[in-house]
């Protein structure tokens, strides 16, 4: 089992796209990598889960720590998701509230909040 | 009725191999895609806090899934010996930002998605996740 993870700068936000399966096993290399992105300086960041199989709590978990994050740095992490098995993920544990989550990484990248210029 | 019992070590790659194994029985015992979507969910769930609890409390002792399924309904059990740590009430719920936990978030998905769930303490530690979806 794989985790694909491709990261890129679109205007000031950087955005994972995400492919396969977030488990206890692929979630420590997602953590690691947006650990590293926000050590980088990312701070406003987009995970796109257009291209994720299947999602647990321990990669929510991972998302969860990546949020608290960037807000220290007065950052955002908004998500982009149109799955709904995924997106019942989010809702069965309140996080649909606490994440902004987008239709397409084009509305992500244009209405998540940026970094000042 | 059908039986299947499947003991994996205790490491977290093994995680996605009861997941397919236990889409698959599911399949293969008439539930529908979005059930079987949801008992991946509930068995990775039950089989992740197994794992991490072995590992906490530094047990090589395998974890068990015991899968049946009859006319009424379909039964999943995952034992692990993870002693105190297997309980997942007595983990903290929230953190320090009053953000949900993995734990929290793990009840959550498991008291959502499948019919029943309950926690079993064992006979010389850990504990029995046991999961049951009803047949319509």
């Amino acid at each position: 089992m794989e985790l694909g993870l491709e990261v890129r700068e679109v205007g000031s936000h950087s955005v994972a796209q995400v492919r396969g399966e977030i488990d206890v096993y692929t979630a420590p290399k997602l953590r690691e990598r947006l650990i590293e992105l926000v050590s980088e300086g990312s701070y406003h960041i987009v995970v796109d889960l257009e291209r994720v199989d299947f999602l647990d709590s321990t990669g929510l978990g991972v998302l969860v720590g990546a949020l608290k994050r960037v807000k220290s740095h007065d950052g955002s992490l908004s998500l982009v998701c149109t799955q709904d098995k995924i997106l019942k993920i989010f809702e069965i544990t309140g996080l649909d509230l606490v994440f902004p989550i987008y239709a397409s990484e084009k509305e992500a990248t244009q209405e998540a909040p940026q970094a000042a210029s | 009725m059908t039986a299947v019992e499947l003991e994996i070590p205790p490491r977290s790659a093994y995680v996605g191999v009861v997941r397919l194994t236990l889409a698959s029985l599911a399949r293969t015992s008439g539930l529908d895609e979005d059930g079987v979507e949801e008992l991946k969910i509930a068995v990775s769930e039950a089989c992740a806090n197994a794992v991490l609890a072995n590992e906490e409390a530094g047990s090589e002792e395998p974890v068990t899934i015991k899968y049946t399924s009859d006319a009424e309904a379909l039964t999943v059990l995952v034992q692990d010996r993870g002693g105190d740590s297997s309980d997942p009430v007595a983990h903290d719920l929230f953190d320090s930002q009053g953000f949900s936990s993995r734990v929290a978030m793990s009840l959550r998905l498991l008291n959502s998605l499948v019919d029943d769930c309950d926690f079993i303490p064992r006979d010389g530690g850990g504990m029995t996740t046991h999961l049951v979806v009803k047949r319509q």
